[in-house]
């Protein structure tokens, strides 16, 4: 009685992994995501009701194995009706589109990149000014702002502090970034490669400075450095 | 009565859903209006009853849904989450309780543990032909109806990954009385766009003397009537239990939910005379589409 409870088991069981393969249709040709997954990530951003005036959100996508995204790399939101190509930038990151129709239909974000097993997850970086000039006293309370957002999310972040920011280029020859100082001395501070691109790190004094940080090229992102 | 029940859940949830808000004022992280909806169907191999050597694998329905407004349906445990932290997660909670029968404990929906984390195994009667040829094991004593429990859960993140949970139920029993406080700590499934989601759970059940009463107990005339002796169980600490989840989402739609749980009698419950085999497994996996 007992084997024969067990054949059944085991028959509908490797009938389901078995079938498995029919049912991954919808993924065909590459990896997906599930767009709700997404969005009940990314829409935490827009209910946290803290400062955050001074951050985006961007939904970032990284590669599991050895593949790199390169120039092109895209998500393609596809629903029932829904069909959205979301261009990345260098650092894989793109606008996440919040919306109700994709959300019912269970869309699913695929990326044009064959082969390349990926995952998303949100992530908050500093708005970034046009004039590419940044107070210090400005970047301290964006990531003020990014460590309250963060500590909001996760309580094992309580113990953990602004150290400072990185300016991330694609490429370290776009790369320039200086600090001018309130008397009006300057210096440049140092580029390091990371990856493919390059992070220029701006770490903040001990006590708050009268200084600011000017850049020479647009950022791809500001993101802040919590340590 | 579970249909019935399901219906009234579901007939409250259109009534609340109608009643909130803008995009990102719900109490779910979910578009105002939208649900999450899976339903399915696998296999289920548990034993009998709390502590009973005979195991019985009986057909697993999976039902779990969880609207914008907060209110959720996991197998046959309904609640709603109030909060709209991140990090705290707290509500009132109403669970059916399978009745027991002289063959043994019914049946019921699973959920998938995807999202909700709240899992129940409810009621549904075994047919009769399975009764009989189960020899009533529980034959003399009485039967223990199906029971509307009420109560609430509370959940605190230490990690986006690690949660303590909690829940107190009131009502099991015939005489309603009974109590069962559950405490738990969980370690959830990890990253987005990962199809492999494992999930750990582990807990104690404590109840109180009402609940094991009703459970556990053998009455002077049950005992008559019965292979059992006589036995007064006081309340206490109840059982302990762990498990592990494995989802496997194969598209966006369709998922396969495999659920194993250990679970060890303690206490009243562990020593009473209904109990075969104080340690036991449960295991059930199940095909569900999400809609």
């Amino acid at each position: 009685m007992r084997s024969r409870h067990f054949l059944a088991t085991l028959a509908l069981t490797l009938t389901a992994v078995l079938s498995a393969p029919a049912a991954h249709a919808q993924g065909a040709g590459g990896e997906w995501v599930s767009y709700r997954d997404a969005y009940r990530a990314m829409v935490r951003f827009e209910k946290y009701g803290g400062p955050k005036n001074l951050l985006v959100n961007a939904l970032q996508v990284v590669p599991t194995g050895n593949g790199a995204l390169g120039e092109g790399a895209q998500l393609t939101l596809s629903g029932k009706t829904v069909q959205l190509n979301l261009p990345l930038d260098a650092l894989g990151r793109t606008v996440f589109p919040l919306q109700k129709a994709a959300y019912d239909e269970n869309a699913a974000l695929t990326l044009n990149r064959k082969g390349i097993a990926f995952t998303v997850r949100p992530q908050v970086a500093l708005v970034s000014r046009a004039d590419g000039q940044y107070d210090a006293a400005e970047l301290r309370a964006a990531c003020a702002q990014a460590l309250g957002y963060a500590r909001w999310l996760d309580p094992a972040q309580g113990a953990r502090g602004c150290a400072g920011v990185r300016f991330m280029y694609a490429r370290k020859l776009e790369a320039g970034v200086r600090l001018r100082h309130a008397e009006g001395a300057e210096q440049v501070l140092p580029v390091v490669e990371e990856g493919s691109g390059a992070a220029v790190v701006y770490r903040f004094g001990a006590s708050a400075e009268r200084a600011q940080v000017v850049t020479a090229n647009g950022p791809v992102a500001i993101l802040p450095l919590i340590e | 009565m579970n249909k019935l029940l399901l219906l009234a859940m579901t007939a409250c949830c259109g009534t609340a859903l109608a009643q909130t808000g803008t995009h990102v004022t719900t109490a779910y992280p979910m578009p105002d209006g939208s649900r999450d909806t899976y339903l399915g169907l696998g296999v289920q191999s548990a034993p009998r009853w709390e502590g009973a050597a005979e195991r019985r694998v009986s057909a697993l329905p999976v039902l779990q849904a969880q609207w914008s407004n907060g209110i959720f349906v996991s197998g046959l445990t309904a609640g709603m989450h109030l909060s709209d932290q991140p990090t705290f997660e707290y509500g009132p909670l109403l669970a059916l309780q399978p009745g027991r029968g002289d063959a043994g404990m019914g049946r019921g929906p699973d959920g998938t543990g995807a999202g909700v984390g709240l899992t129940f195994n409810g009621a549904a009667a075994e047919p009769a032909f399975l009764r009989a040829k189960s020899g009533a094991r529980l034959a003399g004593l009485d039967d223990i109806r199906t029971r509307l429990l009420a109560g609430g859960f509370a959940n605190v993140y230490l990690a986006p990954q690690w949660r303590l949970t909690g829940s107190l139920l009131f009502g099991a029993g015939n005489d309603r009385d009974g109590a069962r406080l559950e405490l738990g700590v969980q370690r959830l499934a990890a990253g987005l766009g990962e199809h492999h989601r494992v999930s750990l759970a582990a807990g104690v059940g404590i109840v109180n003397r009402q609940y094991n009463e009703a459970w556990s107990s053998v009455t002077g005339a049950e005992a008559a009537r019965s292979r059992f002796a006589p036995y007064a169980p006081g309340g206490g600490l109840h059982d302990a239990h762990a498990g592990v989840r494995w989802n496997w989402d194969w598209s966006p739609s369709w998922m396969l939910t495999t659920n194993l749980e250990a679970r060890r009698l303690l206490g009243s419950a562990r020593n009473s005379p209904l109990v075969e085999r104080p340690a036991n497994l449960t295991v059930s996996t199940a095909v569900a589409y999400h809609f």
